[in-house]
């Protein structure tokens, strides 16, 4: 869990982050979101101490970040930045190895770990382990990145716009990998990035930050149908809206009773993916099942519209 | 087919080497024979200066480098062409020596002439261009370091140049030869060594502090611009000084002329490379990089050891690169100031007017350049672990 408390920093007479607090649970994703120069990477690296407070504090599961020595503080928090900082004279194994060998981990302790880093990430190791960074592709090396700062199990991860610099298909498929990761080791993640599509995928909830000042932090259906002014919802996009909100809903929370012809959708599937479907088929509704394949209900265009309304 | 046309089409580094060739065997003289050390000497063309074998086997190598260099693209047989060159004159001008001089004649005097010097800088041409080509990994080009400075010693050794005006120089001085070389040597390697010691430290504080940064480099850049000669002249007043007040001075040798102030100004010179180098090489390393090495904990002195300085190596060594091969040029002038090295033999030639005698210390000067910048090289190669691939 991290608490953030009346964080401010000021450089001479201009404040770039301006009395910000809030608190993130344990094993929870924060995305916080803002035009560029929102002062997002400053807030971001006041929580590892990258940047000095110049008022407020921030609590680690309780204790005052302050009461840690600078680089024992780091070495608890996983960091991952845009461009990932991948060291080039370093194989990925070595790179992966950072913080276990600063703290001073066996031998033997560090190559298992590296090993199961590699194989969580899908990065066989025999073929990866001795590359260097030049020679892996950008979401390869955007890996890598995750992986070093996963590497001594830190409770926290910190992430800069980590997927900042990978194509769109790329994009998706390293957010799905990410979450996928994140549930399985309950890491709390604090991620910093200005887009909204991903901001509404990873996150439990979102900051909305716009010049220093924290305008609100909530989760992102309350983002959507409550916004705090008009800032957040211009950011929030209004023709976006509705899909956002369906989106956001699972196919079973608009489940009905009774059958439907055509090829089923998954319960798990979202309420924005199963209209798509209804629209693209052309049909009113369509079967449900549920992962191992039983039917479950119907889903119907009417009872997925009556989801995306901003008043139920 | 395509391929052997585009292997036999003309190539331009090559044509040139070529014309070279051609002008060496027929325009200009072989060797210069003398009466004696100082006279004007009278050149002799290949044909005279060679028995009928000698001269038929140094225009057929002749004759077949120039044809590779002209028609042949691939390297290896370009290197072979170049290889077969020096090794057919080379050891002809040795030969030459004792058929042009007259028997018993203990005076006389052969010197490589023209026509040598062209042939030799032509083979040196194309198997510098085939080494250039064949992309050659460090430790290959440190094998043939080795192998070119084997040959030459093999060639000295043996006697086959004993009859040369050079070799005769030599022979006469044998003792201050070495003398000088070791003091060469001291002057060049310690002056880089003391500049290595106060410049990677000085270039380390110049990173983290811009103010220092701009008077350290502003400061080194005039020093730079300070003739040789002016700047012995500055240190004079200082390091006599120094020789008449301090006695641990005085006793470790210290005067205002001699090696002290040629150590000095060759230190002081070799500094901005050094420093500017260290400068640039850790200014290079990548922000995101050691943002990355600070966000993980690492400490300033493991960023600095185990990130920043592998990363500016190879342009920190580059820096010592220039320093050594600057100093090596450069400590001949110390002779100049009773500073002794090789430039004693080139001043001492220039005052008798025999050009033997100062290429008796131009020669080693240059070799020792070449070898040192040939050998920096190779380890600056071979420090860029995770570099892009070469290819
Ligand atoms: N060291 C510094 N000195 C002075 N001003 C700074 C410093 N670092 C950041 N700033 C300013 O603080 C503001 C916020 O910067 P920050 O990097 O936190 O923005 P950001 O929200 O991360 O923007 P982006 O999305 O472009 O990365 C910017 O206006 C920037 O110019
Ligand atoms: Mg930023």
């Amino acid at each position: 869990m991290i608490e953030i408390e009346r964080l401010t920093k000021r450089y001479g007479a201009t404040t770039v982050v301006d009395d910000v607090s809030f608190r993130v649970e344990e094993g929870a994703i924060a995305v916080v979101v803002g035009t560029s120069g929102a002062g997002k990477s400053t807030l971001l690296r006041m929580i590892n101490r990258l940047v000095a407070p110049s008022a407020g504090r921030v609590l680690v599961d309780g204790e005052d970040t302050m009461a840690i020595p600078e680089d024992a503080l780091r070495h608890r928090i996983g960091y991952v930045i845009q461009g990932y900082g991948l060291f080039p004279h370093r194989t990925v194994a070595e790179n992966i190895a950072t913080v276990p060998r600063l703290l001073g981990w066996e031998k033997r302790r560090i190559a298992a770990r590296v090993e199961e880093l590699l194989d969580l990430f899908q990065l066989d190791p025999g073929e990866f382990a001795q590359k260097f960074p030049h020679q892996l592709s950008g979401g390869q090396q955007q890996r890598v990145g995750v992986a070093r700062a996963l590497a001594a199990k830190p409770a926290l991860l910190l992430m800069d716009e980590p997927f900042g610099a990978l194509d769109p298909v790329i994009r998706s498929r390293a957010q799905d990998d990410l979450l996928a990761i994140q549930r399985r080791l309950r890491t709390t993640v604090v991620l910093v990035t200005h887009d909204m599509n991903e901001a509404f995928h990873l996150g439990d909830r979102i900051a909305v930050m716009d010049r220093g000042r924290l305008l609100q932090y909530a989760s992102p259906g309350e983002l959507l149908l409550r916004p705090a002014e008009a800032f957040v919802e211009q950011l929030v996009g209004t023709a976006e809206r509705p899909f956002r909100l369906l989106s956001l809903t699972k196919v079973g929370e608009a489940l009905e009773p009774g059958h439907a012809e055509g090829e089923p959708i998954l319960l798990s599937a979202t309420l924005r993916d199963a209209l798509s479907q209804l629209v693209w088929l052309g049909r009113e509704a369509l079967p449900v099942v549920d992962a191992a394949g039983a039917p479950a209900g119907r889903i119907s265009i009417a009872q997925i519209l009556r989801h995306g309304r901003a008043l139920p | 087919m395509a391929s052997l046309r585009a292997s036999l089409s003309l190539d331009r580094v090559g044509a040139v080497i070529a014309v070279l060739i051609g002008v060496a065997l027929t325009a200009a003289p072989f060797v210069t024979y003398r009466a004696n050390r100082i006279v004007a000497g009278e050149g002799r063309m290949l044909a005279d200066a060679l028995p009928p074998a000698g001269v038929a086997a140094v225009v057929l190598a002749a004759i077949a480098a120039a044809a590779c260099a002209a028609l042949i693209r691939r390297p290896a047989i370009r290197l072979a062409a170049a290889a077969l060159g020096l090794c057919a004159v080379f050891p002809a001008v040795g030969v030459s020596a004792g058929f042009v001089a007259p028997a018993g004649n203990g005076f006389a005097r052969v010197s490589p002439a023209l026509g040598f010097w062209l042939l030799a800088l032509a083979f040196a041409l194309l198997a510098a261009d085939a080494l250039m080509r064949l992309r050659l990994g460090p430790w290959v080009r440190l094998a043939a370091l080795a192998a070119a400075g084997a040959a030459i010693a093999l060639l000295l050794l043996s006697g086959a140049w004993a009859d040369l005006s050079l070799m005769k120089e030599y022979a006469g001085r044998a003792e201050s030869f070495w003398r000088e070389a070791r003091q060469h040597l001291w002057l060049a390697l310690g002056s880089t060594g003391v500049a290595c010691l106060v410049g990677l430290p000085l270039g380390m504080l110049g990173h983290r502090i811009r103010r220092l940064r701009t008077a350290l480099l502003q400061v080194l850049n005039i020093v730079q611009t300070i003739p040789s000669i002016a700047l012995f002249g500055i240190l004079i007043a200082p390091l006599g000084y120094l020789a008449a007040h301090v006695p641990l001075a005085a006793a470790l040798g210290i005067r205002g002329i001699g090696a002290a102030p040629a150590f000095v100004a060759l230190f002081l010179y070799s500094l901005l490379p050094v420093v500017a180098n260290t400068i640039t090489g850790l200014g290079q390393v990548p922000a995101a990089v050691t943002d990355a090495a600070r966000g993980m904990g690492m400490s300033a002195r493991q960023r600095l050891v185990e990130v920043e300085l592998p990363l500016a190596l190879p342009v920190i060594l580059a820096g010592i690169r220039i320093a050594l091969v600057q100093n090596l040029g450069m400590a001949t002038i110390a002779a100049l100031i009773g500073g002794g090295g090789f430039g004693t033999f080139v001043f001492q030639g220039i005052g008798q007017t025999a050009i033997d005698l100062v290429l008796l210390g131009a020669i080693p000067t240059v070799a020792l350049s070449f070898a040192a910048a040939i050998l920096l090289d190779a380890l600056i190669d071979l420090t860029q672990r995770g570099a892009h691939d070469r290819d």
